[in-house]
């Protein structure tokens, strides 16, 4: 299905975070979930914040994406996906030990067998089908 | 003797929902206390999520996605329409089930990728 996409928008804007070790600037991090080095540089978008293979963030920013203010340094989990009005996918990670909710595009090359169970885990649910179909 | 609870259909504490303006009865039927409306599921930003305490934005939040959590409890995800932050808040008994499918189906509507590509898994 072609993607829907509208006129052309602004560029992302470009972020300088640290990502190496000890808040050194480095081109890769790991990640907290599968221990995956992964590259900054993603298709799709500028703003990598989570693994790609299996979608693990860590909490590190407060209000902000990008601040670096966040001191609960947790892992954060995908919990749900939503869409865009334009139809862009993002994913919301809750952070396992702080609960705080955050929100960000997927990148081209996120794993889309991890994305897609996230979708579908409410549709999975067996009380999904005696009361919400019924009540249509 | 235990303190009575006056069951809910006592409790007479109302709110009118910010966006459809529906007056809705502060408390769901099982007789927790409701933080968004039944009928359109939209709510208000009243709880700072990050700082903690009480919230100065007061916009609307919208919801935009269901979340199922490991025990199997639905949450709402809620975005504030002013300063943008996050909240999840659980589904009552009587919210509307027709926003909440809808919600739950609209990313499998608007793949990114070609669902055909997982039948040949």
């Amino acid at each position: 299905m072609p993607r829907r996409n509208g006129p052309a928008r602004r560029p992302q804007r470009r972020k300088d975070v640290p990502h190496g070790p000890g808040g050194a600037p480095g081109g890769s991090f790991r990640c907290a979930g599968c221990r995956l080095d992964v590259p900054l540089a993603a298709p799709g978008t500028a703003h990598r914040n989570h693994c790609p293979h299996c979608l693990t963030s860590l909490h590190v920013d407060r209000r902000v994406p990008g601040d670096r203010r966040a001191d609960c340094g947790g892992r954060m989990v995908p919990l749900s996906v939503t869409v865009r009005p334009d139809g862009e996918w993002l994913i919301i990670h809750e952070c396992r030990s702080c609960g705080a909710l955050s929100a960000n595009r997927i990148a081209g090359d996120d794993n889309a067998l991890a994305l897609l169970r996230v979708a579908v885990r409410p549709l999975s649910d067996p009380r999904l089908r005696e009361d919400a179909f019924l009540a249509l | 003797m235990s303190e009575y609870i006056p069951p809910s259909v006592l409790r007479t504490e109302t709110f009118d929902c910010l966006r459809c303006g529906l007056t809705v009865t502060a408390f769901a039927p099982d007789g927790a206390r409701r933080n968004h409306c039944p009928s359109c599921l939209h709510s208000r930003h009243v709880h700072d999520q990050v700082e903690g305490g009480p919230s100065e934005c007061r916009a609307r939040m919208a919801p935009i996605a269901i979340a199922v959590l490991r025990d199997g409890r639905w949450m709402i995800v809620h975005r504030c329409a002013g300063c943008g932050e996050l909240t999840s808040s659980p589904v009552s008994g009587d919210d509307n089930r027709l926003i909440l499918v809808r919600m739950a189906v609209r990313p499998l509507a608007q793949p990114p990728f070609p669902l055909e590509t997982f039948a040949d898994l």
